[in-house]
């Protein structure tokens, strides 16, 4: 009987408790700093080095380069960057080798849509997605670390 | 004529109290199961295989994926192997973040074990308790690692991230709210009459039985053998911290559930020491090439996760991706006793043995 | 109400009559409607989230909401079900939760008859509803909702047995069958109340009522965590909202049985509480009880079904029996 009876006085005194129930969507969730969300893509920045596409885990990334505009200039230009987000799975290595952190994460998540052709997402979208952009974002490579 | 007939019935994949999408095939006596045949493979999804084509840091990510609900310690387990087979010195303040990481680890899958197996026993509170507090800690791993859930945090060599300002202090006080609330679990729910009547006595099984089975992990110490990989064969630097390792003695699902219950004791324990410990200063990944390229050879190495022994065999033939990589799962091996406790028991014991041994479809397929 | 029992039958009466049992019905599904939204909502603030919140104003519409929902689903019946019965099994196990509301009295005059043999009257259509489970779990066509329907039945009869012998040293107390009478000779403030004498009895009844109701931890029948899912497993729709429906009309009736037979029914707890009117002291006894309903739901664990038998047979009807020998033996030396 007294265990019953304690765990009738856990419950009711967790009545008076604060609620930690969350009102999203109405109030949108605030992430931390680091949070790997959607990736935002700075074209001027990229060097077409392909480090991103060779490390992505699940081959989420497709670029091609052109040569640059300007003749002066040795280093490639981006002409397409394509994102699967069908299988990218977030994982933030792509970013952790970037050289000139062209592409970063941000701090947003929401990404359904109502067909799954939405789900390809290009350079220009991925250049627009820059708001909640993340500020630290190579953390292992900035120290010299692992490939 | 009247005829009885032995039933044959199918747990099906989708079942609210599997735990995953997993299947058990029983042969029904009336109310009594004659044999049980558990199917798995519904959630295989080939991470061995893939990993013959990936280097090593593409494969962290695979890993969080193999036991989502304790995802640190699998990235530890493949990090580990292959530290060990290159034979990597590891910086203090690293070590120091990868145990805290894995104990707050522990404490969250167990957790989840404890919501998910009383709500299958018909308590729904617990579960929502169960949740507010990890949802503390999931926060803080956010707040380290970036993800909620799998956090592809550690790195050969090291860790990817440092911890941020005013986390150690956050996990301090992380430690002293949930001892309280350990404290309420077992008020609400150890006591409890019915919950005990339910559960003392059922699905035991005798210390023999279980290493014959190869089991581990909390199914191996409520029976009385007392094995601990952090304490047996210490890896990260847990040989620098005091703590116990709860044992049973009767093999039944109490003791489980009590010997859980009390490891979450002891990993608070262990957190305490080490955030007093914390190192000030530090590298957080050690002297790694940028490509990661294990000398020839083998190796198994094993660590203790909140399921039982998990460990990582890697052969490797001297290039940047692994030749074969093999995971000893502890939910895969822990099921092979199922079928040998479930004969003789009703199908409402099916249920409270199968939450009790806490597996995790994830890693039984892998 | 009683003046009018007295009268000859009439057109008159007859419109009166129903237009009372027309508003008893009212007064009943608003209490079902907000007992559903209250246990929702309670069972959530005691697991520390809010209940239902968005539905209307403070989710208060979520009920209807739920109750449309199950309205406009298909209304399937499985090829080879028995129809006639399929159809008939909901309408028996409602139709006696809600007529044995005639007997409770709420206050002093607020009753809709006064019945010599209430509390016999009560128990005996209570257990109709249990034909109806067996007749639906039959009529599915469906082993497991015969097996479940089975299981049910067999929990339902083991504890009216015991609740109906618990409460029978309230009626040694006080001499008749009559529920009117019974809560009234409860009148004086606490200490008069029968759940102290029979305190014993008391807790008999709580636990064989919370049974009865199918409710946790006695809800084997309809635990979605087992695999032999309950007797109206093939009910979808207003069908299955009859059962549901039929469930916390149950709790109504139970709640107001506990009140008049164990909580000294309009009774104030203290004499001079008496201005404020019977009725008010009736609804909240009877929302506590509830309350408490709502409490066991959230805090405990299911028992198993042999365990289950176990109780009912082994522990709740022996003590039950010893209820009655003691309030006996107690009258006698009293006298």
């Amino acid at each position: 009987m007294k265990g019953l009876i304690k765990g009738l006085g856990v419950t009711f005194k967790n009545m008076t408790k604060k609620k930690v129930t969350y009102a999203y969507p109405d109030v949108p969730i605030e992430m931390p700093e680091r949070f790997r969300g959607i990736q935002h893509l700075d074209p001027e920045k990229c060097i077409v080095c392909n480090q991103c596409a060779r490390i992505c885990p699940t081959e989420c990334i497709t670029l091609v380069g052109k040569p640059n505009p300007d003749p002066e200039k040795k280093v490639k230009v981006l002409d397409t960057f394509d994102i699967n987000f069908e299988i990218c799975i977030l994982c933030d290595l792509c970013t952790e080798v970037c050289p000139t952190e062209a592409i970063v994460m941000t701090r947003n998540f929401e990404l359904s849509t109502y067909s799954r052709d939405d789900l390809m997402k290009d350079m220009q979208w991925l250049y627009g997605n820059n708001t909640n952009v993340r500020k630290e974002n190579n953390a292992a490579t900035a120290k010299g670390g692992a490939k | 004529m009247v005829r009885t007939e032995e039933l044959l019935l199918n747990v099906g994949p989708q079942h609210p109290s599997t735990h995953g999408v997993f299947r058990v095939v029983v042969k029904l006596d009336g109310e009594v199961i004659t044999e049980a045949t558990p199917v798995m493979g519904y959630l295989h999804r080939g991470t061995e295989k893939l990993a013959e084509d990936l280097t090593y840091t593409q494969i962290i990510p695979y890993t969080d994926r193999m036991d989502y609900v304790s995802a640190m310690t699998n990235n530890y387990v493949l990090v580990n192997a292959v530290e060990k087979l290159m034979q990597i010195e590891i910086p203090e303040r690293a070590q120091f973040l990868r145990l805290i990481v894995m104990e707050l680890q522990r404490i969250a899958s167990h957790m989840v074990w404890w919501g998910t197996y009383l709500l299958d026993i018909g308590a729904m509170s617990p579960f929502l308790f169960a949740f507010r507090d990890r949802e503390q800690i999931i926060n803080l791993f956010n707040e380290l690692s970036g993800a909620r859930l799998t956090y592809n945090y550690m790195r050969v060599g090291g860790v990817k991230w440092d911890a941020p300002d005013g986390w150690i202090d956050k996990v301090r006080r992380f430690v002293s709210y949930m001892k309280e609330k350990l404290e309420e679990y077992h008020a609400l729910v150890s006591g409890n009459e019915i919950f005990l009547s339910r559960i003392k006595g059922v699905g035991k099984y005798s210390a023999q039985d279980a290493i014959d089975f190869g089991l581990s992990g909390a199914n191996l110490r409520c029976t009385g053998v007392k094995r601990d990989l952090r304490k047996d064969e210490p890896y990260c630097i847990y040989d620098r911290f005091e703590f116990d390792v709860p044992v049973g003695t009767n093999g039944d699902c109490y003791d489980r559930y009590m010997v859980r219950l009390e490891e979450m004791r002891q990993s608070l324990r262990i957190l305490e020491q080490a955030v007093e410990q914390f190192p000030e200063g530090g590298e957080i990944m050690g002297k790694v090439s940028r490509v990661i390229r294990p000398p020839a050879g083998e190796i198994y190495a094993a660590i203790e996760s909140p399921r039982g022994e998990i460990g990582c065999y890697i052969v490797s033939n001297g290039k940047d991706k692994p030749y074969r990589l093999k995971f000893r799962r502890p939910s895969f091996v822990n099921l092979q006793i199922l079928p040998k406790l479930l004969v003789g028991e009703t199908m409402t014991n099916l249920v409270t043995i199968l939450g009790s041994i806490d597996i995790v479809v994830g890693e039984v397929d892998c | 109400m009683g003046d009018l029992l007295h009268e000859n039958l009439s057109w008159r009466l007859v419109g009166i009559f129903s237009f009372w049992a027309a508003v008893m019905m009212v007064i009943v599904l608003v209490f079902v409607t907000y007992a559903i939204y209250f246990e929702r909502k309670v069972i959530g603030w005691m697991q520390a989230r809010k209940g239902p919140n968005r539905v209307g104003p403070l989710g208060l519409l979520q009920t209807v909401a739920d109750v449309l929902k199950l309205l406009i689903k298909e209304d399937t019946i499985p090829k080879k079900a028995d129809r006639p019965f399929f159809i008939l099994a909901p309408v028996i196990v409602f139709v006696p939760s809600f007529a044995v509301i005639a007997t409770i009295p709420f206050a002093e005059n607020l009753y809709h008859a006064s019945l010599n043999v209430g509390m016999l009257y009560y128990a005996a259509l209570s257990s109709i509803s249990t034909i109806g489970i067996v007749l639906g779990g039959w009529a599915s066509n469906n082993k497991y909702a015969l097996l479940g329907g089975m299981r049910s039945a067999a929990q339902m009869i083991s504890y009216e047995i015991p609740l109906v012998i618990s409460v029978v040293g309230v009626i040694m107390m006080t001499g008749t069958l009559n529920l009117h009478t019974i809560a009234s000779a409860q009148a004086g403030g606490f200490w008069h109340w029968n759940f102290l004498p029979q305190i014993v009895g008391f807790i008999v009844f709580i636990i064989a009522a919370v049974s009865e109701l199918n409710r946790t931890p006695f809800d084997l029948p309809e635990a979605e965590s087992e695999l032999v899912a309950g007797y109206h497993v093939e009910y979808s729709g207003f069908r299955f909202a009859f059962f549901m429906l039929a469930e916390y009309v149950y709790v109504f009736a139970i709640a107001s049985l506990a009140t008049v037979l164990f909580l000294g029914g309009w009774d104030a707890p203290l004499p001079f509480l008496n201005f404020i009117p019977g009725i008010v002291w009736f609804i909240l006894k009877f929302a506590s009880f509830v309350f408490f309903l709502f409490w066991i739901r959230a805090t405990f664990p299911r028992i198993r079904i042999d365990q289950l038998m176990g109780l009912g047979w082994k522990v709740l009807l022996p003590l039950a029996l010893i209820n009655i020998v003691i309030t006996a033996v107690y009258m006698e030396i009293a006298k």
